[in-house]
């Protein structure tokens, strides 16, 4: 009974978000003509991708009850990671970017270690690894930047797969995979079941320590990920990439539905909140409005996207 | 106990870090340097070819009213505004011109590369733009191109084949030694002196202390540098960083040179509240409007810059003759409005001209 | 099992000790300082001088004070990304009316003003509508920064009157900065140890729901913390727009990253309950200390960050090993 209703509000919060979803694109192209191309609406999810991942990944992490704050750092940490092993080192191209991944994973497992077995809430344990990994990818770079890449590597970051661009076929098989994941396997309903209640789940035997090693993994190894395709996106490394991105990433989750608290949260919400962003961001600006009131309507917008949640909420529980 | 293992650990990761000093950080990048001669006769500019991009199919814009847009670093910063000025006082000059100021809120770079997306998608005649990373702009630049777009920038560069010209202020070596005769004009040739720049990753920056610290070994060997600390766009740290400089060297120091508008004033502020006015130099690159009081007081005696507004007003004119055709590759000088005629150097780059030097004299003339 | 210190009774113990015992973390990062004091004074013995612990006490006071609003607000369970922005809006207000010709005590006052309404706004929309607050205070933060970019237009603020600059007077010989942030910080730690609402702060941080049951109405609490905050705000951004001649009209980048740094390491715990702002004003001058030594010490600025981040992490881990030991 209450799963049905919990269900049901869950299918509300991503209902309304599609339906918003549905009225930005109409309101949006209303006021610009060269909003609704497919072109446009294709770039912009190139230009969304890096940020998409690492949502993807952050709706596991809160899902849990955690946070992870430590994002936009590991992305630039393996930016640099790229570069350096690159060209001081000579590694080729493709094992050095699988090199720049893994070591992205590490990181988030670092991070999960910090968490699991030394008890760090997740809040502090990223707040001082954000500023312990982004001095890392300072001193490694001794702040140079790689540049120079051979052109097959751009395909990543600028190039067309099967006619779309490739970061589109990346962040939906991210997505599909991490959907299904969270939905539909024992994994998924553990990282559920840590968030609604972590000493319950303790108490079941399921295994709580490891799941949230997983999570806190894969949420560096999607900012390695991220960093590698900006990488390839903007051809050159630089030790500031990423910065700025955990708190967008978060934005994306919470506005996606997910309870900042844990136990409550879907990949459809963030892709939904992803979208919908993104799409603020392109349509008003191409409606003529500048960069900073841009930021503003969105925070705006967030406010009142989350009241309006909240309101949903209310009326559906009754 | 614990806490005793720790708070050890933390000193011996002081005293570890203390024994990373070796590596001793300039500021300055590695590229190649072109120091010009001490006694200011003008380096030899080789013509060199056109290296710049070019539209495809590029519309007939001769004459006809174009929207433009400008994309600086960041928006926010006194600099920044002075440069839009510029760009729209030509705007209004020429009367077929539009544009429109829109940059990022912090310096990096995926917004501003966002923020050109969106324009080209728009659909807009040119762009001007001061680039926060000479790659990372370039392929959304080249897009641009591709699209028919006029593209030209100031302040900062791209790399050249992504854009069709770039307006510079001075030439880098030209800002280097007016920067280091001004400062030994000041604390003499065997001055001791500190740098505050904003941080290792702003490109031009890094070219002005890499020239600054090749002209000073070609002219004034006696000069000593004693260190460049960066304090970001933050005017208070540059404040407090250029505080501790002051108390770390005492009578050592004889000057700080400040690379930023925003580093100079906050290093003039240190200078002036800790009690050191004439005895500790200030140089440096920053605005009119920022320095005033202190040049007033004499505390700084001279403010390297050039004018920003001329620089902004320079771009739009040369956009326009670019959008025109009457700019072509291979030109050498280029007509810009009531700067005359601007001569063309390296292929690509259209000079403003030398450095300027604010002083008493002339600083009350500025308002930017 | 002994109980720990910090669960005996009242106050009749005397505040010292059962503040001591249960903040081990403030003697953790007061031994920092006086370890990085110590080392660096033998490299240079300059870091001593009384200009060098001016700009260590003084040129961070003003993160030192709005480090204690915040405190407050992470006591309670709560956490506001937006302070930052919020400081440089005041900022500008302060700026913009000094220069319009207001009287100076209204100059001083308005940022303070301002503060406090758009933080009881903040508070009461985190408290009665149910958005939690990093929600909240994200979309404050976007609103505050861009819309700073669009009323100013990104112009900067000269010509301020003389007299204006008050963090560069001195009050009975202190600088201004400083004493402002010792008073507060001493009186408001003493405050919240004594005062009724004080003490209610951490009981709706521990356990909202036995708060509740004894009468405290956590709501009208969590609004009181956030206006607080809005004030101590205000008094930063007064001390932060006044030390220079200009004012700039970007917000400082990552300050409400540092301050909410600073409370962390200052012993604040994230789950509520526990922590004390006199943590988070030492907090600060390590940063600074930190920040002068490296100086001082030739590190390259390269690895600046990353030295900074580990004595980060092993203040957090040392911080997390003594509660294990006391659990």
């Amino acid at each position: 009974m209450t799963a049905t209703l919990f269900s049901r509000r869950l299918l509300s919060h991503e209902a309304m978000l599609a339906l918003l979803l549905a009225l930005a694109l109409f309101t949006l192209s209303r006021l610009s003509d060269s909003f609704l191309s497919s072109a446009n609406l294709l770039n912009q999810v190139r230009l969304m991708a890096e940020i998409g991942l690492i949502a993807l990944a952050m709706t596991l992490v809160i899902v849990t009850g955690g946070i992870d704050l430590s994002v936009g750092s590991i992305t630039g940490l393996s930016a640099i990671l790229l570069g350096v092993l690159w060209s001081k080192l000579g590694i080729p191209l493709p094992m050095a970017a699988v090199l720049a991944i893994a070591g992205g994973m590490v990181a988030g497992l670092a991070n999960g270690l910090i968490i699991t077995r030394f008890g760090v809430p997740p809040l502090i344990a990223t707040l001082a690894t954000m500023a312990f990994y982004r001095g890392l990818a300072e001193g490694l770079s001794q702040g140079r930047s790689v540049r120079g890449y051979p052109e097959s590597f751009y395909v990543l970051g600028q190039g067309d797969v099967l006619g779309v661009p490739t970061q589109v076929l990346i962040l939906l098989v991210a997505a599909i995979l991490v959907g299904i994941a969270l939905q539909m396997t024992a994994f998924g309903r553990t990282v559920l079941a840590i968030g609604a209640n972590e000493t319950a789940a303790r108490f079941s035997s399921l295994p709580v320590d490891r799941v949230k090693l997983i999570v806190y993994g894969f949420s560096g190894l999607m900012a390695g990920l991220a960093g590698v395709l900006l990488v390839s996106r903007v051809t050159t490394t630089r030790s500031d990439m990423g910065m700025g991105w955990e708190l967008d990433a978060i934005t994306a989750v919470v506005l996606g539905g997910a309870s900042i608290f844990g136990g409550r949260g879907t990949v459809l919400g963030t892709v939904l909140a992803l979208a919908l962003i993104q799409c603020l961001k392109n349509g008003l600006s191409l409606a003529g409005v500048k960069a900073d009131g841009t930021i503003v309507l969105i925070g705006l917008f967030l406010i009142a996207a989350v009241l309006l949640g909240n309101l949903m909420d209310r009326i559906a529980a009754r | 106990m614990k806490s005793t293992f720790y708070v050890t650990a933390l000193a011996a990761l002081v005293a570890g870090s203390a024994a990373m000093a070796q590596s001793a950080w300039t500021g300055g990048d590695d590229l190649p340097t072109n120091p010009l001669a001490c006694d200011g006769t003008p380096a030899a500019t080789a013509a060199l070819a056109y290296d710049g991009g070019s539209p495809t199919n590029a519309p007939d814009r001769a004459g006809k009213p174009i929207t433009v847009v400008d994309v600086p670093k960041l928006v926010g910063i006194g600099y920044c505004n002075a440069t839009s000025k510029g760009i729209a006082d030509a705007a209004a000059e020429m009367g077929n011109m539009t544009a429109t100021t829109d940059g990022p809120t912090e310096a990096n770079i995926d917004d501003q590369i966002t923020i050109l997306d969106n324009y080209i998608t728009k659909g807009v005649d040119g762009i001007l733009f001061a680039a926060n990373d000479p790659v990372a702009i370039a392929p959304v630049l080249k897009k641009a191109l591709e699209a028919g777009i006029n593209v030209v920038g100031y302040d900062a560069n791209s790399d050249p084949g992504a854009r069709q010209w770039f307006v510079n202020q001075a030439q880098f070596n030209g800002i280097a030694k007016s920067l280091i005769d001004n400062l030994v004009a000041e604390i003499g040739a065997d001055g001791s002196f500190a740098i505050v720049t904003s941080t290792f990753t702003t490109p031009n920056q890094a070219r002005w202390i890499s020239e600054m610290s090749a002209y000073s070994a070609l002219c004034y060997p006696d000069l000593k540098w004693l260190e460049t600390v960066e304090a970001q766009e933050d005017n208070i740290l540059s404040f407090n960083q250029a505080n501790t400089l002051i108390t770390k060297y005492g009578d050592e120091m004889k000057g700080i040179v400040g690379m930023t508008s925003v580093a100079t004033p906050a290093s003039a502020d240190a200078v002036t509240q800790s009690g050191n006015c004439g005895k500790v130099a200030v140089v440096g690159l920053a605005t009119p409007n920022a320095m005033r009081p202190y040049v007033q007081a004499d505390c700084v005696k001279s403010v390297v810059l050039w004018n920003p507004v001329d620089l902004g007003y320079a771009a739009a004119y040369v956009l326009r003759a670019a959008a025109d055709g009457t700019l072509q590759p291979g030109a050498t000088t280029v007509a810009a409005g009531k700067l005359g005629e601007l001569s063309i150097i390296n292929g690509s780059e259209v000079l403003l001209g030398s450095p300027f030097v604010f002083s008493k004299e002339n600083v009350d003339q500025f308002d930017f | 099992m002994v109980a720990a210190p910090s669960h005996r009774a009242t106050q009749d113990t005397g505040w010292p000790h059962r503040w001591l015992s249960g903040h081990g973390q403030v003697l953790v990062v007061l031994g920092a300082i006086v370890a990085l004091f110590v080392v660096v004074s033998f490299v240079n013995q300059r870091f001593l001088s009384p200009a060098n612990l001016t700009t260590i006490f003084s040129g961070n006071a003003y993160i030192a004070v709005a480090a204690i609003g915040m405190t407050m607000v992470i006591i309670t369970g709560h956490i506001d990304v937006s302070v930052g922005a919020l400081i440089g809006v005041l900022a500008t207000i302060a700026g913009t009316l000094a220069v319009a010709g207001w009287p100076l005590w209204m100059v001083w006052l308005a940022p303070l003003v301002v503060g406090v309404l758009v933080n009881t706004l903040a508070g009461a929309l985190v408290a009665y509508a149910g958005i939690p607050s990093i929600v909240l205070t994200l979309g404050f933060l976007s609103i505050l920064k861009g819309g700073l970019i669009v009323v100013t237009g990104g112009d900067w603020i000269s010509d301020l009157p003389r007299g204006f600059f008050l963090a560069q007077m001195k009050l009975f010989g202190l600088p201004v900065p400083m004493l402002t942030a010792l008073v507060l910080t001493l009186a408001v730690a003493w405050w919240m140890a004594h005062f009724r609402f004080g003490r209610a702060i951490y009981a709706v941080g521990s356990n909202p729901e036995a708060a509740r049951a004894i009468g405290i109405s956590v709501e009208r609490t969590v609004v009181g913390v956030f206006a607080l905050h809005g004030l101590f705000a205000g008094i930063a951004a007064v001390l932060f727009a006044t030390q220079l001649t200009i004012i700039q009209s970007t917000v400082p980048p990552n300050l409400e990253l540092m301050i909410i740094t600073a409370c962390v390491i200052g012993g604040v715990s994230i789950l509520g309950g526990v922590g004390t702002v006199i943590g988070a004003a030492l907090a600060t001058i390590l940063f600074a200390t930190i920040t002068s030594a490296m100086i001082f010490t030739n590190v390259s600025a390269y690895w600046l960050r990353a030295v900074i981040g580990g004595l980060i992490l092993i203040t957090v881990l040392a911080d997390v090993a003594r509660r294990r030991r006391q659990a």
